[in-house]
């Protein structure tokens, strides 16, 4: 397919691509440049390089052992929001592909806190976390389920375990439906041939099922921790990593240090080390959509 | 699944649907009470009766209607800008050889993923420096960048499906190129195009750190914003605030429903395709 025809398809194609990729450039690729760059460099309050000074900024955060702290709270937010969102999200999953009235209604309920903004839902989180006039703490104490619930967002383990309820909260919707969809590809056949086997539920989920999810699995998984690495907005809300830094996690101690603490030195270097941690995972999970599903 | 598992399965459906739209409850019974109930301890679910007055409060007391206008334009400006970038590209992803393609893809898929956070630092310099800082015009802007990335993924799968033929019947037909996107491929994708639209223009309307960071008047904040500052000022009227959260939620619940199918199968890739 060498000739003119070939040539100017790809001159349109790349006509068609120059908008995008323009802004792109400028608005994404150049600030990540730059944001690189102000890591090995000394910035002013206003942004601007002052003068070149190697690995200073990256020395800076980790002669601080509340960098450290906050790095492995990341971690631990991470695996712990991701391995309860997979587990519920598989269980609902389960629950909404088995056929009952009003099924549809169930799965339209199940989407909303995905559906709504999470800035707002953080928001009306906070108001129900309230010891004296949220209705969390009372419904708990009335039911007998717990009778002295801690003041959910003024003590720093009380206040990240709220935290991370909230980012839960919000992903679950999204890993209930994505399994459903992977649940309702699986073939019928295979369960039929099970049972003549004499599978019993157990040995058909565990053997059928879980196997054949196991793509969507993956690929749910991999866009799940990036999202909950990522999540900015359920801690500022809430706590905004209060109280002190205790329920930050690397995301909003980057934003603290830029936009509170003014050192935007510091804080480049932070995105950088960040940048190189999303950018991996990133890369896994492009390779794993892929290999589900080339386009 | 036997008939025997169903009578397990509603109890443990309401337990997960309570579960998961408690804050929403929550959210109803604050809305509808009037202060002397909001602040009685211990709280009690039903309102005492239906109080209103909230929602015309908000109206009056606070500056919810221009909340509301300025998310309004950064969600029709954000979902204009990207939608003018994103349809010649998607169709160049979708119709057209070209070398670059499949690095491309493979770039805007890992881009996507990347938090704002990473870029918020540089971006503000950039924004400042175009003399941008507190317009809804750096909101339009940057709410576009993190959008477009995965609308040119979602609209040339689209496109993908639609059959080239409707297409090259019209080239040799004599229309121009541009003339057979507008005429014939955008009318039979718009099922695609409207999807789209509505994932950009939620994403703009929930967007919340670039306009924590860039706005600074009162009468420029988007909803998302505005909301915020009524926690954290004075003593928060919580009935004000959950009156306005039904408000800017109903309608990014209704339009989500409509697209959600299509986001878990554009994020999922092959994976959900059955």
């Amino acid at each position: 397919m060498r000739g003119k025809f070939w040539r100017t398809e790809s001159v349109v194609a790349y006509l068609f691509m120059v908008p995008a990729s323009v802004f792109l450039l400028v608005f994404m690729f150049y600030p990540i440049v730059y944001v690189i760059l102000m890591s090995f460099f000394r910035v002013n309050k206003l942004g601007d390089l002052m003068s070149f000074s190697g690995w200073a900024n990256f020395r800076f955060m980790f002669d601080k052992p509340e960098f450290w702290q906050v790095v492995l709270r990341s971690c631990i937010w991470t695996a712990i929001a991701v391995a309860v969102k997979t587990g519920l999200g598989l269980v609902i999953a389960l629950l909404l592909n088995v056929e009952f009235l009003g099924k549809k209604l169930a799965r339209t309920l199940v989407i909303i806190p995905w559906a709504s903004s999470v800035p707002i839902s953080a928001m009306i989180w906070q108001w129900t976390y309230n010891n004296d006039f949220g209705l969390l703490n009372h419904t708990l104490r009335v039911l007998g389920i717990w009778k002295n619930p801690p003041i959910w967002l003024a003590e720093p383990g009380s206040a990240f375990a709220a935290n991370l309820w909230v980012d839960i909260w919000c992903g679950i919707p999204f890993m209930a439906l994505v399994f459903l969809a992977g649940l309702q590809a699986i073939p019928q056949e295979l369960y039929e041939a099970a049972e003549v086997d004499g599978a019993t539920s157990w040995t058909k989920f565990r053997f059928v099922t879980l196997p054949l999810l196991s793509g969507v699995l993956t690929v749910a998984t991999l866009l799940s921790t990036l999202w909950t690495f990522n999540d900015f907005n359920v801690i500022y809300v809430l706590t905004a990593g209060g109280p002190g830094t205790s329920t930050d996690i690397l995301i909003t101690y980057i934003y603290k240090y830029a936009f509170q603490y003014l050192r935007f030195g510091p804080a480049a270097a932070m995105a950088v080390i960040t940048f190189a941690i999303l950018l991996t995972v990133s890369i896994i999970y492009a390779r794993s959509y892929f290999k589900e599903g080339a386009f | 699944m036997k008939r025997a598992g169903l009578y397990a399965v509603y109890p443990l459906v309401i337990f997960v649907l309570i579960i998961l739209l408690f804050p929403f409850f929550v959210m109803v019974s604050t809305a509808f009470k009037p202060v002397s109930e909001v602040y009685s301890n211990p709280p009690h679910w039903i309102p005492r009766e239906l109080y209103f007055r909230n929602f015309s409060d908000i109206w009056y007391k606070y500056p919810l209607g221009s909340y509301f206008k300025n998310s309004f334009i950064i969600s029709v400006g954000t979902t204009l800008l990207t939608m003018i970038f994103c349809i010649p590209a998607a169709y160049a992803v979708a119709r057209l050889r070209f070398r670059a393609k499949s690095f491309l893809m493979y770039l805007f898929l890992v881009v996507q993923m990347f938090s704002p956070i990473i870029v918020v630092i540089s971006l503000f310099k950039i924004v400042a420096l175009l003399g941008l800082l507190d317009t809804l015009l750096s909101l339009v802007l940057t709410n576009s960048v993190f959008a477009l990335t995965f609308a040119i993924w979602l609209l040339s799968g689209y496109f993908r499906n639609i059959p080239k033929e409707i297409e090259e019947a019209a080239l040799i037909d004599g229309c121009s190129r541009i003339q057979s996107i507008i005429r014939i491929l955008l009318p039979v994708a718009m099922p695609g195009v409207v999807t789209t639209i509505i994932y950009t223009f939620i994403s703009a309307w929930n967007e919340f750190m670039f306009a924590l960071t860039f706005i600074t008047s009162m009468d420029k904040r988007p909803l998302t914003l505005g909301l915020y500052n009524f926690i954290g000022r004075w003593t928060v009227q919580w009935q004000y605030l959950m009156a306005s959260a039904i408000l800017a939620l109903i309608p990014v619940v209704i339009l989500f429903m409509f697209i959600e199918r299509e986001l878990v199968q554009g994020l999922a890739g092959g994976a959900v395709k059955g």
